[in-house]
């Protein structure tokens, strides 16, 4: 059973997905369609993950990042939309690279939803987060990164889209009333939770990013982790 | 309590749990739904899960409401004009549309509370240690450092607070100084301790070899019996839907439903699929009942109903 484990959730996988398709094509429900597509997006990066060279110290740190990205979401829980994990993520990725930054905060929130409650949301923002890293990951070199007011705008787009890639599965659950009327409701709706979450971005970025990024590079260094 | 369903071996539940799944997404008839809704009631109420349920209701009320109310504003499909609204005419079709978008929402939101209470995390890396064993490790790992981050940001705080450290005193400038500065310590600290363990995990052998798992979850005899019954019954129920049959057809114009025999076989077999694990849960509430009042009777004259062990006398 336990050797089969891997060609049956395959086939699974397989399975599912074409359900999904026949459902989207059938009766235009996109809900599952859209799991299955995200839930795609998401496998190449895992697979890489346990695929590639990995020491035991790397993924201590890996574990240890996304854990106090997933604690610093308690104390502000009763907020809606300040969001630290954000930053730490963004500021994760910004050291230790895209892989790291994607995985960091893919798992950070799984983790977090864990004390927080899993919900249909989980997959969206395990990839929204996810993106987050990996895109800060692939933006580190940039001039613009590097200095202070780029990072911060950076944290402030993220803000916005995050709030936006969460968004789509209410859109995507009412495929007959899409229109650029219900688009601009649910968009209109959120703006200040989103607003709320950009703006707590950039503060936790503008606190954290000079010691933290010091320190984290400091391990780096010293310990020779996630070097490229 | 860890008894009937929850029991169960993992693999059992999950495949109920993703059977459930994929039947509130395809985009069923709503008697199916609301069935899947009740079979999900009945298991979380067995198991006494009622005060989770009421805790999410508002916000699962709250979700589900906003999308039965948006459907009808912003889709005018359908042949059934009921009124007109800002000169937009509201249909029938897109408010049982929206409807029954609520109920998928609802069915969701049900579910989750639900499989949250039965497959606990232990049981879900289980069935996903041996395919994704670093990432299984990697959650496991995090998951574990949360509520040892939290006991050491509680310690830090209060050995800081002696050097005058304090996020409760101070301009706001100084609090938000000071607050970095207790997360720089937790962050060094963390740290450098899990470098410690990792460095311990490379000198026993890990990453050596490929890894084995121990499974600490032995199907029986009940465990197979149910999970063949539970893959048969889904099945057909799948395989009727690919012919087309247990939808409710709305638009263009909502068609009612002729209740053929392939729609009640369909909706026989997913009966039996939504309904086992609370069948189960209830015969063992039930069993346990009547094996406290008739097998083995107390030699103590008892007051009044009946007690659990744990539970103490007045």
């Amino acid at each position: 059973m336990v050797r089969f484990r891997a060609p049956l959730l395959i086939a699974l996988g397989l399975f599912v997905a074409g359900l999904a398709l026949t459902a989207a094509l059938k009766d235009r429900h996109y809900v599952l369609l859209s799991l299955v597509l995200l839930l795609a997006a998401l496998l190449p990066l895992f697979l890489r993950l346990e695929r590639r060279q990995l020491a035991s110290r790397e993924l201590v740190l890996l574990a240890v990042l996304s854990a106090i990205a997933a604690v610093s979401r308690i104390p502000f829980a009763a907020l809606p939309g300040v969001k630290p994990v954000s930053a730490v993520v963004i500021l994760s990725a910004y050291v230790f690279g895209a892989e790291a930054g994607f995985v960091i905060g893919a798992v950070a929130a799984l983790v977090s939803n864990i004390y927080f409650g899993q919900g249909p949301w989980t997959p969206w923002q395990m990839f929204a987060w996810g993106m987050t890293g990996l895109t800060a990951g692939w933006l580190r070199n940039t001039w613009w990164m590097k200095k202070r007011p780029g990072l911060l705008i950076f944290g402030f787009i993220w803000g916005f889209l995050f709030g936006w890639i969460m968004n789509l599965w209410v859109i995507l659950s009412l495929p007959d009333a899409f229109s650029w009327g219900l688009v601009a409701a649910t968009y209109g709706a959120s703006f200040y939770f989103d607003l709320a979450h950009a703006l707590s971005n950039v503060f936790f970025l503008a606190i954290l990013a000079g010691g933290w990024t010091k320190v984290l590079k400091r391990f780096r260094k010293k310990y020779g982790l996630l070097q490229e | 309590m860890n008894s009937g369903f929850r029991s169960m071996h993992p693999a059992v539940a999950l495949l109920y749990y993703a059977g459930l799944l994929l039947f509130a997404l395809l985009g069923l008839h709503p008697l199916f739904l609301v069935t899947e809704i009740a079979g999900l009631l009945a298991l979380l109420l067995l198991q006494g899960q009622g005060k989770a349920l009421l805790r999410g209701l508002p916000f699962m009320l709250l979700m589900g409401g906003s999308v039965a109310v948006l459907n009808p504003l912003f889709s005018h499909r359908g042949a059934h004009i009921l009124f007109y609204w800002l000169d937009q005419p509201i249909t029938l079709e897109a408010v049982l549309y929206g409807l029954i978008m609520m109920t998928v929402l609802l069915t969701i939101f049900i579910w989750f509370i639900s499989y949250n209470y039965t497959v606990t995390t232990d049981k879900f890396m289980y069935l996903f240690a041996a395919a994704a064993p670093r990432t299984a490790l990697l959650t496991l790992m995090a998951l574990r450092f949360v509520p040892l981050f939290q006991r050491r940001l509680r310690q830090i705080t209060l050995i800081q607070r002696l050097r005058g450290v304090d996020v409760r005193t101070g301009s706001l400038r100084k609090r938000m100084q000071d607050g970095m500065t207790l997360l720089k310590v937790l962050l060094t600290w963390s740290l450098e301790e899990a470098l410690q363990t990792g460095d311990s995990m490379t000198a026993r052998g890990y990453g050596v070899a490929k890894r084995s798992t121990y499974s600490i979850y032995k199907p029986d005899r009940q465990d197979k019996l149910i999970l063949l019954v539970l893959t048969l019954s889904g099945m057909i129920a799948l395989f009727f839907w690919l012919q087309g049959y247990g939808t409710l057809e709305i638009y263009p114009r909502m068609k009612s439903m002729d209740f053929g025999w392939q729609d009640a076989v369909m909706y026989g077999s997913f009966c039996l699929f939504v309904l086992l694990p609370a069948g189960l849960e209830g015969k063992e509430k039930w069993l346990w009942r009547s094996s406290k009042r008739n097998k083995y009777p107390s030699a103590i004259l008892k007051k009044t109903g009946t007690r659990s062990m744990s539970s103490r006398s007045q």
